[in-house]
């Protein structure tokens, strides 16, 4: 459970632990010397039987004033220098270093690779190979920390910034916000995957075909892929921003008390420049302005998107998984049943923790008994868990809405299996 | 001593408090309205341990947190620390200690404790939420809030970093303004202390002569008055972009966020010895006094109180580390830093060595200095790993760095001005206080203190972001930990002082002139003080730490 510093996963991070151990032993030393000689003469020369005692007026010494003025002046350039020459080592970069573009903006982190490969909340970097992370900020300051590889630089708008370092360790390693940015710094987090070079290569060259997919699957992909899902509910929920459940052709009334419906105009330009017409109620300066960052044809895929979210289909069924790189076949049951649970949009409704969100919540819901809107009993088993995920309106609970898409044809029995074994876990 | 005339009893009526030049009754006003800013500071602080208890959202949303550390930071800063001990103690004292009967402009000392007061009141004004009340006001009184340009208060952190406090919402420039103006209130008593020192010495009260906390005092005055303009111009630059638009610090308007920081640094590093000088100076009171011995090394401390004032004003950027410097000027930084180092460390091994041969006694005070040279050791040993660059790297902006200026300012600073409040307490009362209970408060207060910051530590050198409303669950148990102690540090605060004012108030225990047999210039008049502070003008033959009896080979 104790751990002093992080695992050493960078080039770097043995050397400046060296000079950081080293200071932890001269501290400690230190505080222990001086604090347990002035505990030995706060008992030893103390007042006995409440009465002074004669004392030698001492008024001090000019030899021990200079002792104790050189020796950690020494000590304080012995340290400074071993800071000053592995600083510079944490600031060089090679001519071969691979370069990741890193875009923080409130409170979301996007990554680019050089072939044009764009990620977000989550970066992949080959082990053994320096890397160059190269920065820029859309909004405020914010600061990108790994502490696995001891870096940290802040993200100046308007200015270029990178933190440099060569990882060592293939896995998997906080990357946090470290430069206070508003309401949600403290969820501006990402994933440093290392991995090896050959894992690396197959990854980064994996293309999508965008041409096989229609306007709104791409504009579904934006929605996640650059953050928007992190503000914009698609199921009428208000979290930050307004949500974009029929959100095209909505009554719309902004600050200024103008109103109208909202059009395709709208829509582009509250893409563009947010905060030229935010609407009533909602904050202001919470969302970046994409202008730059999207071109036309993203827009109108967003706005194809957003249209197709006209409450007629339910809504669980709007956004698909993203495609990934994970090989559910590989997987045990209960990873499988976890990983479904995840990307099949089962989160959004159904809580581990036992909270009522949506729908019933999964935390021990293997072998629980009680009512159906209908009057019957049931117990959760293993039949029942079936047919609630393939034909869920055949059986709703009491107290709950009708509100959650069948499943059939999305999950084969396999899924299902997953699935069950995950519930069982769920104690 | 109590039925005869003092500086209390002087006059009674309410009125002639609020209207008195008395730098007695001004340090008092002083205590009384600081102590209320401690209580709120400190409110906030136990609301954000509550919520950092467990992993997970439970007692307020991320906005609120945001506000509760920016408001624990602006109030502990602005309106309690740096005020702190010099506008308390200070005020009370120097005229004291150098045999004066009052500061060189008590009406100017009356008129900093307004233009404080003034900036007291726009910091309360900047935390209503209006925005979230708005429903309950009636609609005039909302509507004029608005107009003044409240909204809701300030979330940037104390720093009110650029650009998020151009663009947030939130009261920010009542904020900013407050701060302000309450410079204005740090530079005038600044001021008015260097005239004092300079002056208004009684015959024979040399420079050399001079007690420690008077040194202490000077160097800090001098930093109070150089420095604080600058924060005051950088925050006044700040409100003019915000309301005119005038680009300084908004890339977007061709402006320099970094620049703001190296404002906000120049004045906010040397504020820190503005905080923590007037503690060393208290510090090295004290332990003469219950040691029976001569300050060790008089004018090595002198000194280095000088020095540190001095460096500290050239050492900002080693806040801005991971800012965007270049290697040069990062290089130059941390060097300059490590010259803060060896002052402090002189000072610690001069304390230590004044208890050699003495004759200890551990009365309430002198347990907090012993206690302070713990907790002074730690945050200046912590100090030289955020001195070092490599090093500081890593820690930036995490919790190793809360903890570290904790142990300075609270450790440092508070812990100062409260053994200074019980050292004094019989001089500026004339009443004893409980001492058994002014023990068991100082145990509260240095267990519970340590239980809230070491913790800190560890969670740094994990790599735990500060300001963060959750974090991952590997955190969860030192986060535990360290709300535990911030319960018992408050509750040991609230003991210490509540200990103090029954004394003050119902306190039957009446204090002798010289309850401590010291030989400084302040127990040389009744307790409490008359009006005048002394019968007659004292003459001061020998500086204030001849106890003992003389040796030769003494330097």
């Amino acid at each position: 459970m104790f751990r002093y510093l992080p695992e050493q996963a960078s080039e770097i991070a043995p050397k400046i632990d060296w000079i950081n151990n080293l200071i932890t032993d001269l501290s400690v030393f230190f505080t222990v010397a001086i604090v347990g000689v002035m505990i030995f003469f706060a008992i030893y020369y103390r007042k006995k039987d409440g009465v002074d005692h004669e004392t030698p007026q001492i008024k001090g010494s000019h030899t021990l004033e200079w002792i104790w003025t050189v020796l950690p002046t020494l000590v304080c350039i012995y340290i400074a220098y071993y800071g000053v020459i592995y600083y510079q080592e944490l600031r060089y970069v090679p001519d071969d270093a691979m370069v990741v573009n890193v875009v923080g903006q409130k409170w979301n982190w996007s990554f680019k690779y050089e072939n044009g490969k764009e990620t977000s909340n989550v970066v992949y970097v080959p082990v053994n190979r320096r890397v160059k992370f190269l920065m820029e900020s859309k909004d405020v300051l914010h600061s990108f920390f790994i502490p696995a590889m001891r870096v940290k630089r802040d993200l100046v708008p308007g200015m270029y910034t990178y933190v440099s370092f060569t990882p060592v360790m293939t896995g998997e390693y906080h990357v946090f916000c470290t430069e206070y940015c508003g309401q949600d710094h403290y969820d501006m987090t990402a994933k440093l995957k290392v991995v090896s070079q050959a894992e690396y290569d197959e990854w980064v060259n994996y293309k999508e075909d965008l041409s096989a997919f229609t306007p709104v699957e791409l504009g579904k992909k934006l929605y996640t892929g650059k953050g928007c899902n992190a503000c914009h509910s698609l199921n009428g929920k208000k979290i930050i921003g307004p949500s974009f459940l029929k959100a095209y052709g909505r009554e719309v009334e902004l600050e200024s008390g103008e109103k109208f419906k909202s059009d395709e105009n709208y829509i582009k330009n509250s893409i563009l420049a947010p905060n030229s017409q935010i609407v009533k109620g909602y904050p202001k300066n919470q969302m970046p302005a994409f202008e730059g960052q999207l071109d036309d044809t993203q827009i109108g895929n967003i706005i194809a998107f957003i249209k197709s979210l006209d409450g007629s289909q339910a809504i669980e069924e709007e956004v698909l998984p993203e495609k990934s790189d994970v090989d559910v076949t590989k997987l045990t049951p209960v990873e499988r049943g976890k990983y479904i649970y995840q990307n099949k949009l089962c989160v959004t409704c159904h809580s581990l923790d036992g909270s009522k969100v949506i729908g019933p919540s999964f935390k021990g819901i293997y072998g629980r008994e009680g009512e159906l809107q209908d009057g019957t009993k049931y117990v959760v088993d293993d039949e029942y868990i079936k047919s609630s995920i393939l034909k869920p309106m055949s059986q709703v609970v009491k107290g709950y809405p009708a509100a959650m898409p069948p499943y059939e044809g999305q999950l084969n029995d396999d899924d299902i299996a997953g699935v069950i074994e995950y519930m069982k876990t769920l104690k | 001593m109590a039925e005869g005339k003092n500086y209390l009893n002087h006059e009674t009526t309410i009125w002639s408090w609020l209207t008195t030049v008395d730098h007695k009754r001004i340090g008092l006003m002083y205590l009384f309205t600081i102590s209320c800013f401690f209580i709120a500071g400190g409110v906030a602080a136990i609301l954000m341990r509550l919520e950092l208890a467990k992993a997970g959202g439970d007692l307020v949303a991320p906005d609120v947190y945001n506000v509760l550390f920016t408001l624990h930071g602006a109030i502990m800063i602005f309106l309690f620390i740096v005020p702190g001990i010099p506008a308390t103690l200070g005020n009370f004292l120097i005229p004291l200690m150098i045999g004066a009967k009052d500061v060189a402009f008590p009406k100017l000392n009356l008129l900093s404790y307004y233009i404080y007061l003034v900036g007291a009141i726009m910091a309360l004004l900047a935390i209503i939420p209006v925005d979230w009340i708005s429903a309950w006001l009636p609609e005039f009184l909302t509507n004029f809030l608005t107009w003044l340009g409240l909204s809701g208060p300030a979330d940037t952190g104390w720093t009110f970093y650029a650009p998020y406090s151009l663009e947030t919402g939130s009261s920010v420039i009542w904020m900013t303004g407050a701060a302000f103006v309450l410079g204005f209130s740090s530079i005038l008593t600044g001021l008015n202390f260097i005239v004092t020192i300079h002056k208004l010495r009684a015959p024979g009260m040399s420079w050399d002569r001079l007690p420690v906390f008077i040194w202490a005092s000077y160097a800090t005055a001098v930093i109070q008055t150089l420095a604080t303009p600058i924060v005051g111009i950088s925050l006044l630059l700040l409100i003019m972009e915000r309301v005119f638009g005038v680009g300084i610090f908004n890339p977007d308007l061709g402006g320099d966020p970094v620049l703001y920081q190296h404002f906000f640094w120049f004045y906010s590093h040397p504020v820190v010895y503005i905080m923590v000088l007037p503690a060393f100076g208290v510090v090295g009171e004290i332990i003469p006094v219950f040691s029976r011995k001569p300050l060790f090394g008089y004018k090595a401390i002198c000194y280095a109180t000088l020095a540190i004032a001095v460096f500290g004003f050239i050492v900002w950027a080693h806040h801005m580390f991971t800012s965007g410097l270049s290697n040069a000027s990062a290089f130059y930084f941390s060097l300059a830093t490590f010259t803060v180092a060896v002052p402090t460390a002189v000072k610690v091994f001069n304390w230590v060595s004044t208890m050699y041969k003495g004759s200890i006694s551990f009365d309430t005070p002198m347990l907090y200095a012993m206690g302070f040279v713990f907790l002074f050791m730690v945050a200046g040993t912590t100090g030289i790993y955020l001195a070092t660059l490599a090093v500081d790297v890593f820690y930036h902006d995490t919790y190793f760095v809360v903890a570290h200026f904790h142990y300075t300012i609270q450790g440092g600073a508070v812990i100062g001005l409260i053994a200074g409040l019980h050292f004094w307490f019989p001089k500026i009362t004339g009443k004893m206080y409980n001492e058994v209970a002014g023990k068991i408060g100082w145990v509260l207060v240095f267990f519970g203190f340590n239980l809230t910051f070491l913790p800190q530590f560890v969670l740094g050198m994990n790599g735990m972001p500060r300001r963060y409303y959750d974090y991952p669950p590997e955190f969860e148990w030192l986060h535990t930990l360290s709300t535990i102690g911030a319960l018992i540090n408050g509750i040991g605060y609230s003991f210490a002082l509540l200990n103090m004012l029954y004394a003050f108030i119902w306190g039957k225990k009446i204090a002798p002139r010289n309850p401590y047999k010291s030989l400084s210039l302040e127990w040389d008049t009744q307790s409490p003080p008359i009006h005048e502070n002394f019968e007659e003008t004292p003459t001061v033959t020998d500086y204030p730490y001849a106890y003992g009896v003389p040796v030769k080979e003494a330097v």
